[in-house]
């Protein structure tokens, strides 16, 4: 299995650790990456609502390039997805793809229209099979309680996401932990907003969504969080200490990147997967999951 | 402590009508309120989707023309002083509702445009998509926040307080809390809709039960035309809902079970766009002998084309594919003929008012009488614009000249609350006021729907006495106080057997076929005995009948062919 | 087809545990083609008179019916029941945000006071013509996208921002707004509103929304608040009030990636709260120091991406020139 890699800016910006932890748990599971040369930034909707064109045209530039390369697209970032699908989605209009072909052209770049981007967590249950992880997992999660965290842009718009056509997607995340062996801490607030996209604009709006996210999976009795968003994981965890001082409580919630707690199901070490750039600390975590003594 | 609440202008019903009527109320400097059993902008008039009529001069069209089609449409029985002021005024009540916003439909140079309607010779419906009405709804509620109108919403009308044969206020129950109040008013506008509830299947909302007309029956005021009962050419099978003449109005067709436009027997000028009672009668003959599907024909827009339907009938689609699972850009879409709209009302004169002093009506619970026989699609939202707003002037210059009553408002809550209290307090054990509703609608729209003969009228009104006295014992299950709609439905369907009975009795009375009343019977129209409105007024005995005349001023009743 | 309906239920008169939310089962045997409505009203009618919900029209078009059908705000009449049943049940909920009255009845007191706060009606500057407005069809059917809301509060029952802070505008109010922002009869010769986007800009305006698509997806008329609500951030910007946390944002990110292919986080912050912002970036200083502390500071000196020239070459092209600033200083909240 091989595909064009889509790392997304934040997993070698603010969530450093994320982007080795996917590389290594992929390679371990026999995914090839080649990354896509001279990728840019999807607009993470930011640019699209000031400027759709010139947002859609970066992905399709991105698209393009995949293309040529003849692989299909993997991301790791939900943001990205979400935006690529949207992208892609508002493509699918001929005169629209066309303009933006006309723009690609100084390149030398042509996009077809028929990509389909997937995040990781999709291309594990959808191409990989979560049945063929069974044999990569070395280490029982089976005491390690977590709560699915999936943000937005993973599961809303439904109709750029193709849910229709694959209805698993809404219960992808849930699915993944339950493979690894953990056990799965529902809770209403795993489809909402992170409040990341706000975070500079009202940041008391923004603490208040990390405060009641995290406490309410805390006081379920949650060991961790997961997501497949690093935007989210900047929110959930960096500022977390923030968010429970806005709430007037602790909470100490570790927030997990999805490959992370592959790699952890796959014994990894959680040194080697980054745990430790976290800013809540996942040592009691790491005891539970005998990742530490 | 008792609360002082009073009013110049008092309207009951926030729908077009009535916002209209309190808004104008307001502009002549009123102290106007306005009282609704739901929000305003969940009111019927949301329902009305093709669009609204006006003859405008600058478009070559001309209000005579206007008239003359409404009048014929109305098979001769409207009033045609009243059409001449509704048709003269079209076209600046429709320049207001465009310069407070309302986002019509344009044509290539910018200018209003319009789509063709039945039984009208030119296009002079304008129109917002198939949400004309929701659009005008909309923005007279911007308009009705703009005025500061004092709204009650969600407080339901339970009596209309006379004094000294004047009106004095209402007594009304604050659904959220319970609580009944008493509202005084010089003036008393009802703009509370049409009753089409009575039938079942309707086309109309659930809230559509003729209280005003109960209301006003109940005072003494006078019914009239009420046998006057629309049925609708095309609405959809299953669930009774509106599917827009708008889609014929863009050229849609109505085919048999083999395809066939049958409209060429019966409408062979106008054909899907005769008027709607022509058209209905066409439908279910072709039903009754056999040319249907699961009693229903086809409306087929499968030749208008995807950008069309999708530009101009979009929620009309939306509705196909949620309620029947029929896509209509890609099928034709099962219709039948249902009930819609009641032309018969409050008889008001040319400035809504009643029978009753200080008593106004307007919008569909009146009757001015415009629709005579038969309404044309798209008057109906003109008819509220227009005498909503001749009401509501005329309530406030008639307020400006009177007093508060001087009554005893203890005495007259007390009964009231003496009544409500004791419906509350009857033993469980009765048929429930949906069992009553249930078979009084099906009674009414198998003998006093698009076919009727003595026989049958007879017999709905004998349901109608039974039910009268399962609905004496009406349980009410809810004891509570807060949104108690098990009490408000009670309530209202003493409303609804009141209406049921005078349409029963004018469908009666009137023994000739005329409009949407056809008596198989009486097959013919007989102008030499019928051509006059029947009057229905409440006595012990039962709905009292008398007659009116119909005001003829330039048009002489001639055949009426399509 | 038989299913059973759970309804969440409170009842403010009651004593104990029926005036706090509680759950109760019917089961109901119901037309296959039968929407979650016709269920609800089948309880009322035959089972249950105490049972409270709003309805009226059952097509969709009065706006009554919003509730949570399985967790999610939808209008219970244009919901075919058979399409959400889950293991034999479809669960029902009063819409969020908005205080329960009784069982499914929602208070919408603060959601009309918000389009109140809007000013809901058409201000128009300067003469009004004598016939109607000429403006193009385009126009007219790009607004009545909007004006198709009928104010079920679906958006605002799921809206992810309301949830944590209720001086929100909220998504209904703000799409509302838009219906004029958008009008070219609104506003000045030139259908610019400028007093409604200076309005708009201000705090729990436009720029509080997070873009979770939470109404978008919600909305069972199409209206997709969220974005209009994007659309407004433009003509914000384009009238000339880029002068916030929002705006700045915007252009700061566009312009990151317009210069270099790729964000650039660590200045973003910076440029979004305002380079002169001291007490604002004071407040970032905690968190970066943790940041540092675990080694995960995005690189100072940020790269740009291979053949950076085509991405450059393309944000020229696309990019329109701002507005010069706003320099009214009448702020029309006084």
């Amino acid at each position: 299995m091989k595909y064009a890699f889509f790392p997304g800016c934040v997993s070698q910006g603010g969530a450093p650790e994320l982007y080795p932890a996917a590389r290594m748990v992929c390679d371990r599971l026999g995914i090839e990456l080649e990354e896509i040369p001279g990728w840019t930034c999807t607009g993470a909707g930011v640019i699209q609502e000031k400027n759709q064109l010139f947002g859609d045209t970066l992905n399709a530039r991105n698209f393009a390039k995949a293309e040529r390369m003849g692989l299909p697209i993997l991301t790791i970032c939900s943001t990205c997805q979400g935006v690529m699908s949207q992208a892609n989605h508002r493509m699918r209009n001929p005169e629209y793809l066309a303009e933006i072909n006309s723009y690609l052209a100084e390149e030398g770049l042509e996009y077809s229209g028929n990509s389909e981007p997937k995040h990781l967590l999709w291309i594990l249950i959808e191409d990989y099979g979560l049945d063929q992880l069974a044999p990569h997992i070395t280490r029982q999660l089976t005491e390690l309680k977590v709560a699915p965290f999936y943000g937005c842009y993973i599961v809303r718009p439904t109709e750029a996401l193709d849910i229709a056509e694959h209805p698993e997607r809404q219960q992808s995340l849930e699915m993944l932990i339950d493979a690894l062996g953990a056990t799965i801490i529902d809770f209403e607030g795993k489809t909402r907003c992170c409040g990341f996209p706000i975070l500079t604009i009202n940041e008391r709006n923004s603490m208040a969504m990390v405060g009641k996210h995290t406490s309410e999976v805390k006081d379920l009795g949650a060991d961790a969080m997961v997501t497949p968003c690093p935007l989210c994981h900047l929110n959930l965890d960096g500022f977390q200490p923030k968010a429970a001082s806005q709430a007037r409580r602790s909470i100490d919630l570790p927030i997990l990147h999805m490959p992370q707690l592959i790699g952890l199901a796959m014994g990894m070490s959680p040194t080697e997967l980054g745990l430790k750039k976290h800013i809540v600390s996942t040592g009691p975590l790491e005891v539970k999951v005998g990742g530490r003594r | 402590m008792p609360e002082n609440l009073q009013h110049d202008v008092l309207v009951v019903g926030a729908g077009l009508a009535g916002m209209r009527a309190a808004i104008a109320a307001r502009a002549n400097g009123a102290s106007a309120a306005i009282i609704s059993k739901v929000h305003p902008v969940r009111s019927h008039s949301n329902a009305a989707q093709g669009g609204i009529n006006a003859a405008l001069l600058d478009r070559g069209d001309d209000w005579e023309d206007h008239a003359y089609d409404t009048i014929k449409g109305s098979d001769f029985l409207g009033d045609q002083d009243a059409i001449e002021v509704m048709c003269r005024q079209a076209g600046a009540s429709l320049i207001d509702m465009e310069h407070m916003g309302v986002t019509f439909n344009r044509d290539d140079e910018g200018r209003l445009g319009t789509r063709a309607f039945g039984g009208q010779r030119r296009a002079r419906t304008f129109f917002v998509g198939d949400f004309t009405g929701q659009a005008l709804l909309h923005v007279m509620f911007e308009q009705l926040i703009k005025s500061g109108v004092r709204r009650y919403e969600e407080w339901f009308v339970t009596s209309l307080i006379m004094e000294d044969g004047k009106a004095a206020g209402v007594t009304a129950l604050e659904i959220r809390t319970g609580e009944l109040h008493l509202i005084r008013a010089k003036t008393v506008i009802l703009a509370t809709g049409g009753c089409g509830r009575l039938f079942e299947p309707s086309t109309n909302a659930l809230i559509v039960t003729g209280d005003g007309m109960g209301l006003v029956y109940g005072a003494g005021g006078q019914l009239m035309d009420m046998e006057m009962v629309q049925y609708h050419p095309t609405t959809l099978a299953g669930s009774g809902v509106l599917i827009s003449e708008a889609a014929r109005g863009e050229g849609a067709y109505l085919r048999d079970k083999d395809g066939n436009r049958f409209m060429e027997k019966y409408a062979p000028n106008m054909m899907e766009l005769a008027s709607r009672d022509v058209v209905s009668r066409a439908e279910q003959t072709e039903i009754n002998a056999g040319n249907g599907v699961d009693g229903c024909v086809y409306l087929d827009c499968t030749h208008l084309g995807e950008a069309l339907i999708m530009e101009k009938l979009i929620q009309i689609r939306e509705i196909g594919i949620d309620l029947a699972g029929v896509d209509m850009i890609r099928e034709p879409i099962p219709i039948r003929p249902g009930m819609h709209y009641i032309m018969g009302g409050i008889k008001t004169d040319i400035d809504g008012l009643t029978n009753l002093e200080g008593v106004y009506a307007a919008g569909e619970c009146a009757n001015v009488s415009v629709h005579g026989g038969n309404r044309l699609g798209a008057n109906s939202l003109l008819d509220t614009i227009v005498f909503g707003e001749r009401a509501g002037n005329h309530a406030a210059a008639a307020a400006r000249g009177r007093s508060f009553g001087e009554f005893n408002t203890t005495a007259a809550m007390l009964q009231e609350s003496r009544r409500i209290q004791e419906m509350l307090d009857r033993p469980d054990n009765g048929d429930r006021w949906a069992s009553i509703r249930q078979d009084m609608g099906e009674s009414m729209n198998r003998n006093v729907a698009v076919f009727r003969n003595e026989e049958g009228i007879q017999e709905t009104l004998g349901d109608l006495h039974e039910l009268r006295r399962r609905y004496e014992n009406v349980p009410v299950h809810n004891k509570g106080k807060s949104f108690n709609t098990d009490l408000v439905f009670a309530l209202e369907l003493g409303y609804m057997l009141d209406c049921a009975d005078t349409i029963a009795a004018g469908a009666l009375e009137r023994r000739e076929s005329r409009g949407a009343q056809f008596r198989v019977d009486y097959p013919q129209r007989n102008d030499e005995e019928w051509l006059h409105h029947i009057v229905v007024t409440k006595s012990d005995g039962g709905p009292q009948i008398s007659e009116l005349p119909v005001t003829i001023t330039k048009w002489t009743p001639e055949e009426r062919k399509y | 087809m038989d299913v059973t309906i759970r309804v969440k239920r409170q009842d403010p008169e009651a004593t104990g545990e029926r005036r706090l939310p509680h759950w109760q089962e019917y089961p109901v045997s119901i037309a296959d083609n039968a929407t979650v409505l016709d269920a609800l009203i089948q309880i009322r009618e035959d089972d249950d008179g105490t049972l409270a919900l709003r309805c009226s029209c059952r097509s969709a078009i009065c706006g009554s019916c919003a509730m949570r059908i399985n967790g999610h705000a939808a209008l219970a009449c244009k919901t075919i029941a058979n399409t959400v049943v889950q293991n034999g049940v479809i669960t029902i909920e009063p819409a969020g945000v908005m205080p329960v009255i009784k069982d499914l009845v929602v208070n919408f007191d603060l959601f009309w006071e918000k389009i109140k706060q809007v000013d809901p009606y058409l201000k128009h500057i300067g003469q009004v013509p004598e016939s109607e407005y000429v403006v193009s069809n385009e126009a007219m059917l790009h607004l009545s996208g909007v004006t198709a809301c009928i104010m079920c509060g679906a958006c605002v029952s799921d809206c992810t921002v309301l949830e944590v802070d209720p001086t929100f505008l909220g998504p209904a109010a703000l799409a509302k707004a838009y219906r004029f922002t958008a009008d070219p009869r609104d506003g000045d010769n030139q259908g610019v509103s400028t007093e409604r986007l200076w309005a708009l800009s201000e705090p729990s305006g436009i720029w509080d929304c997070t873009r979770c698509n939470e109404c978008v997806q919600v909305c069972p008329k199409g209206v997709a608040p969220m974005d209009r609500i994007m659309a407004m951030r433009e003509q914000a910007i384009q009238a000339g009030y880029a002068n916030n946390n929002g705006a700045r944002h915007t252009d700061a990110f566009t312009e990151s990636v317009g210069h270099s292919g790729r964000l650039d986080e660590l200045r973003l912050p910076i440029k979004s709260v305002g380079m002169m912002n001291l007490p604002a970036l004071m407040g970032y200083m905690p968190v970066a120091l943790r940041a540092l502390r675990r080694g995960k500071m995005p690189p100072i000196a940020h790269k740009n991406v291979e053949n950076v020239e085509a991405v450059r070459r393309l944000f020229q092209k696309m990019e329109p020139e701002p507005a010069p600033p706003q320099v009214s200083t009448n702020s029309p909240f006084g």
